[in-house]
C-alpha cells in the first residue's frame, strides 16, 4: 500500500539524490503554504468579480414624477367617476409600473364622503410620518400602496372593505395572506399585525377637479429598495391610468 | 479488521485516488432481502435526481423567461405530452424531497453520522440544503400565483439580510422587473442542480469509500461500523443491478402515477395541484416543503420581534446547525437508541415539529385564511409535545435497559407515536371549531386528522407485530417456478395491453395526458414486477 511521501523516501533511496530538499518538512509545509496563498488571492480577485457582474443594474426612475390620474381612454378622471365606499378594487401604478395603489373614496356607514385629515401616523415599529389627508372636493379622496408591508400580497389578497360591509374588517384594509389591516381613515396606519409597517401614502393634489399624484410618504413601498427602483418607469410622463379588479 | 482500521488512517482522498476500491462496491445478501430497501434510500434519492435532470432538460426547451406563465401554460394545453412533462417534473422533485428527507431520518436514527462517515453525513445536510433551495427555484419559475406569492416571501427574507439586503435580493431575484426576475430564477435553479450534481459525486465517492453502513448486530451495535468484503458476496452484475433496476422502475412509477391521478381530481387543494394555479385563484400557500417556514412567520413574537430574516435563520438555520454537529454531539462510540435516547428525541421532536408545523399551516392557511398566532398557543405547540416526547423516551429507554421491554425498529414507532399524539391533538381542536364555532372547514378537517390517526395506528401496531422486520417472510407466493411463470406472462402481457390501449390515447389535453401517465406507471411497475420475479427465479433472491 502507497502510504504517501513519507514512506516513499524511506523506501526508495533515489528519490533523496532527485529530491534533496523534500526530507525538511519545515520548507515543504512553507511552499504549501504559499500555494495556499496565491490560490486564495486569486479566489479572492475572481470573487469580488462574480459579485460585482451577477448584481444587475438597478432600474426605475430618479424622481418623483407629477402625473395626472386619467381612466383607460386618456381622460382626466373627475370626483364624480370614483364611487364612494366601493368595494370594487381601483387601482393605478406609481412612481413605477409594478408599484400598484389604491384609490379610494371615503365615506361612513351611511354613504355620504368623509373628511379625512392630516395626522401624524405611528408605526408599531417606532418610526412615524405625516399623513398627506384627503384630497377632492369633500377631501375624501386618498391612496396608498396597495402592496402590504408584510411580505407583499398584493390585491386581490389585500382589499379595503366599505364601512357599508358588515365584519370585522368594515372599514379597513385587510390583507388575506397574514391578516394584517390598516386603516385608510387615519393615514392607512397598522390596525394589526403582523406587519410592523403603515401602508406608503401617496401625496395627491387637486386641481381644477383633476387629480395628480406627485409622491409618496411614509414606509418604502415593499420588496422595492427605494420607492423610485426596483421596476419599470410607467410609459407617460404626465399621466397614469386607473384600472379595476373585481 | 484491524487491518482494514490500519488502512482506514489514511486520507480519504489518498485512499480514494490511489488504490481505488472496485466500485459500487459488493455488499451483504441482506442489503437485497426484505427489508433491505432500507440501505438503499439514497440510491433511490438519486434515481429521482436523474428524472428530474432529464425532464428538466426537455423543458428547458420550452421556457421563456420573457413569458414564464403563458409559455407553462402553453406547455400544459398545446404541447403533446406537455402536460406529463411538467407534472412528473414538479412531483419527480416532489418524490425527491421525501425521500431525501427519509434517507436523513433514517440515517440519523441508525447513528450514521458517526465515525467514520461524518463528512459524508455533513455533505449530506449541505445536500438537503441545496435540493430545498433548487426546489424553490424551480417551483416560482412557472410565474403562476404560487409563485408569485413564494418569491415575494423568498425576496423578503433576502431583503432582510443585514447591510446587504438589498444585494441580496438583488443577486437571487433580480432588479424589480419581470425579466430579469424570472431569467434569475431559471439562472438559480439550474446552478443548484449543478452544485447538487458536484456535490451529490463527492457525497456518493465517500459512501463507496466508507461502505454502506452495516446492521448493527453485524458489528456489535459500535461504531465505526464499516463492511468487509467477504468472498461470499454475490458480484453486483447481475445481483444489485438487477435490484436497482426494480427499485429505479418503481421510483418513476411513483413519480409518474401520482401527478397524473391527482391530475383527475377535480378539486385539488392547490398546494397538490400539479399543474400551475390560474391566475383567477386567490391562494398565498408555499410549497408544502415550506409550509413550515411558512408557519414560523405567523407567530405574534416572531413577526413583532423579529423581521422575516432572522426568523428564517432562527427557525430553518438552528436545526440545519443541529444537524451539521451532531456527528461531534454524539460521540459515543454506542449504536443503539437506548444508549442515545437524548439524541432520539431531539430526532423524534424533530420530526413532530417539521410535520406539526407543516399541517398547522395547511390547515389554517391554505383551507382558511390565517391569523396571527399568540405566543402562548406557540409555546403549547414547542413544548408539551417535547417534554412529552423526552418523558416517553426516556421511560422506554429505562425499561429496555432494566430488560423489560423489548422493541424493534423503535425510532419509527416514536415517531409515529409522536404523530398520532399531533394528529389527535388537532382533530380535538377542530372539534372544538367545528361544533362551537361552527366552521364549515372544521368537519372535513377533523375528518382527515383521524383518519391519519387511525393509519398510523395500524402502522404501530404492525411495526410491534415485527411485519416490517427484516426477516418476516410473508411473502411465498413466488416460491415456485410455475407461479413465477404464471405472474410474470401476466406482468408481460398486461403491459403489453396497456402500451395498446394508451397508444389510441390522444395527447391532446392533460385529461388525456393523465390517463396516459397511469397506463405508463403501470407499466413500469410490471417492468419492476418482471425484474423482481427474475431475482426470485434465477438469482434466488
Ligand atoms: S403579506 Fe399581508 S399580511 Fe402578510
Amino acid at each position: 500500500m502507497d502510504l504517501g511521501d513519507k514512506k516513499d523516501i524511506k523506501n526508495d533511496t533515489k528519490s533523496e539524490v532527485r529530491e534533496p530538499s523534500v526530507k525538511d518538512s519545515g520548507r515543504r509545509s512553507f511552499i504549501k503554504m504559499m500555494g495556499v496563498l496565491a490560490v486564495g488571492a486569486g479566489l479572492a480577485v475572481s470573487l469580488r468579480g462574480l459579485v460585482q457582474s451577477i448584481i444587475p443594474a438597478s432600474v426605475g426612475v430618479t424622481s418623483f414624477p407629477d402625473l395626472t390620474l386619467v381612466d383607460q381612454s386618456g381622460n382626466p378622471i373627475t370626483t364624480d367617476s370614483l364611487k364612494v365606499n366601493d368595494y370594487t378594487i381601483v387601482l393605478f401604478n406609481y412612481p413605477l409600473q409594478n408599484e400598484p395603489n389604491f384609490l379610494l373614496r371615503l365615506g361612513d356607514a351611511n354613504g355620504n364622503d368623509v373628511e379625512i385629515p392630516s395626522i401624524t401616523v405611528h408605526n408599531p415599529d417606532g418610526s412615524s410620518f405625516t399623513s398627506p389627508g384627503g384630497k377632492g372636493p369633500y377631501k375624501s379622496v386618498v391612496a396608498s400602496s396597495a402592496i402590504c408591508e408584510h411580505l407583499g400580497c398584493t390585491p386581490p389578497n389585500i382589499r379595503f372593505y366599505p364601512p357599508t360591509m358588515t365584519g370585522p374588517f368594515a372599514g379597513k384594509i385587510h390583507c388575506d395572506c397574514h391578516g394584517s389591516t390598516y386603516d385608510p381613515y387615519k393615514g392607512f396606519q397598522v390596525v394589526t399585525g403582523p406587519t410592523v409597517l403603515a401602508l406608503p401614502n401617496v401625496v395627491m393634489t387637486y386641481d381644477n377637479g383633476n387629480y395628480k399624484v406627485s409622491n409618496m410618504v411614509g414606509p418604502t413601498i415593499h420588496g422595492h429598495p427605494t420607492d423610485l427602483t426596483g421596476g419599470n418607469p410607467l410609459s407617460s410622463t404626465t399621466s397614469t391610468a386607473i384600472y379595476t379588479l373585481s | 479488521m484491524s487491518d482494514e482500521s490500519e488502512i482506514r488512517k489514511e486520507n480519504m482522498i489518498s485512499q480514494i485516488m490511489n488504490s481505488p476500491q472496485p466500485l459500487p462496491r459488493r455488499v451483504p445478501d441482506y442489503m437485497r432481502k426484505k427489508g433491505g430497501i432500507w440501505y438503499w434510500t439514497g440510491a433511490m434519492v438519486m434515481f429521482a435526481f436523474f428524472y428530474e435532470v432529464i425532464t428538466g432538460l426537455v423543458l428547458l426547451f420550452f421556457y421563456q423567461p420573457s413569458n414564464p406563465f403563458g409559455s407553462s401554460e402553453a406547455l400544459v394545453y398545446n404541447v403533446p405530452f406537455g402536460s406529463i412533462m411538467l407534472s412528473t417534473h414538479l412531483y419527480g422533485a416532489y418524490v425527491m424531497i421525501a425521500l431525501v428527507y427519509i434517507h436523513l431520518l433514517r440515517n440519523y436514527f441508525v447513528g450514521a453520522y458517526k465515525k467514520p462517515r461524518e463528512m459524508q453525513w455533513i455533505t449530506g445536510v449541505l445536500l438537503l440544503v441545496l435540493t430545498l433551495g433548487a426546489a424553490f427555484f424551480g417551483y416560482t419559475m412557472d410565474g403562476d400565483v404560487l409563485a408569485k406569492a413564494a418569491t415575494s416571501i423568498g425576496s423578503t427574507i433576502a431583503a432582510g439580510t443585514p447591510y446587504i439586503g438589498n444585494a441580496v435580493n438583488a443577486i437571487f431575484f433580480g432588479n424589480g422587473t419581470a425579466l430579469s426576475l424570472y431569467s434569475r430564477l431559471l439562472g438559480w435553479h439550474i446552478v443548484m442542480v449543478l452544485l447538487i450534481g458536484v456535490l451529490f459525486a463527492v457525497h456518493f465517492f465517500m459512501a463507496e469509500y466508507n461502505t454502506i453502513m452495516p446492521r448493527g448486530k453485524d458489528v456489535n451495535y459500535r461504531a465505526p461500523a464499516v463492511d468487509t468484503d467477504k468472498p461470499e458476496y454475490k458480484p453486483w452484475y447481475p445481483h444489485n443491478l438487477a435490484f436497482m433496476m426494480e427499485l429505479f422502475f418503481i421510483v418513476v412509477a411513483a413519480i409518474v402515477l401520482i401527478p397524473s391521478v391527482f391530475a383527475l381530481w377535480p378539486s385539488i387543494p392547490v398546494v397538490f395541484s400539479p399543474f400551475p394555479a390560474s391566475p383567477t385563484v386567490i391562494a398565498n400557500t408555499p410549497p408544502w416543503f415550506l409550509l413550515f417556514v411558512y408557519k414560523e412567520l405567523d407567530f405574534n413574537f416572531a413577526s413583532t420581534l423579529l423581521n422575516p430574516f432572522w426568523d428564517t435563520v432562527l427557525f430553518v438555520g438552528a436545526p440545519l446547525l443541529y444537524l451539521l454537529i451532531i456527528p461531534y454531539l454524539d460521540r459515543s462510540s454506542s449504536l443503539m437508541l437506548s444508549d442515545r435516547w437524548i439524541f432520539v428525541a431531539l430526532g423524534v421532536t424533530g420530526v413532530v415539529y417539521l410535520v406539526g408545523l407543516s399541517t398547522w399551516a395547511f390547515v389554517y392557511g391554505v383551507l382558511q385564511p390565517t391569523m396571527i398566532v399568540p405566543n402562548y398557543q406557540v409555546a403549547i405547540f414547542f413544548f408539551v409535545p417535547a417534554v412529552l416526547i423526552f418523558l416517553f423516551t426516556y421511560l422506554v429507554r429505562n425499561s429496555i435497559h432494566l430488560n423489560k421491554l423489548k422493541l424493534k425498529r423503535p425510532e419509527v414507532l416514536f415517531t409515529i407515536v409522536g404523530l398520532m399524539g399531533f394528529f389527535s391533538v388537532v382533530s380535538g381542536i377542530l372539534i372544538y371549531e367545528s361544533y362551537v364555532l361552527h366552521d364549515a372547514y372544521a368537519l372535513p378537517g377533523m375528518a382527515a386528522m383521524l383518519t391519519i390517526t387511525a393509519i398510523l395506528a395500524v402502522i404501530s401496531v404492525a411495526i410491534i407485530l415485527g411485519i416490517f422486520n427484516p426477516g418476516y417472510s410473508g411473502d411465498t407466493v413466488l416460491a415456485t417456478p410455475k407461479t413465477r411463470i404464471i405472474a410474470a406472462s401476466m406482468f408481460g402481457a398486461l403491459s403489453l395491453f396497456i402500451a395498446i390501449e394508451v397508444s389510441f390515447i390522444k395527447p391532446d389535453s392533460p385529461t388525456n395526458n393523465a390517463y396516459y401517465g397511469i397506463g405508463l406507471a403501470m407499466i413500469l411497475l410490471a417492468v419492476a414486477g418482471i425484474i423482481r420475479i427474475y431475482r426470485g427465479e434465477s438469482l434466488g433472491e
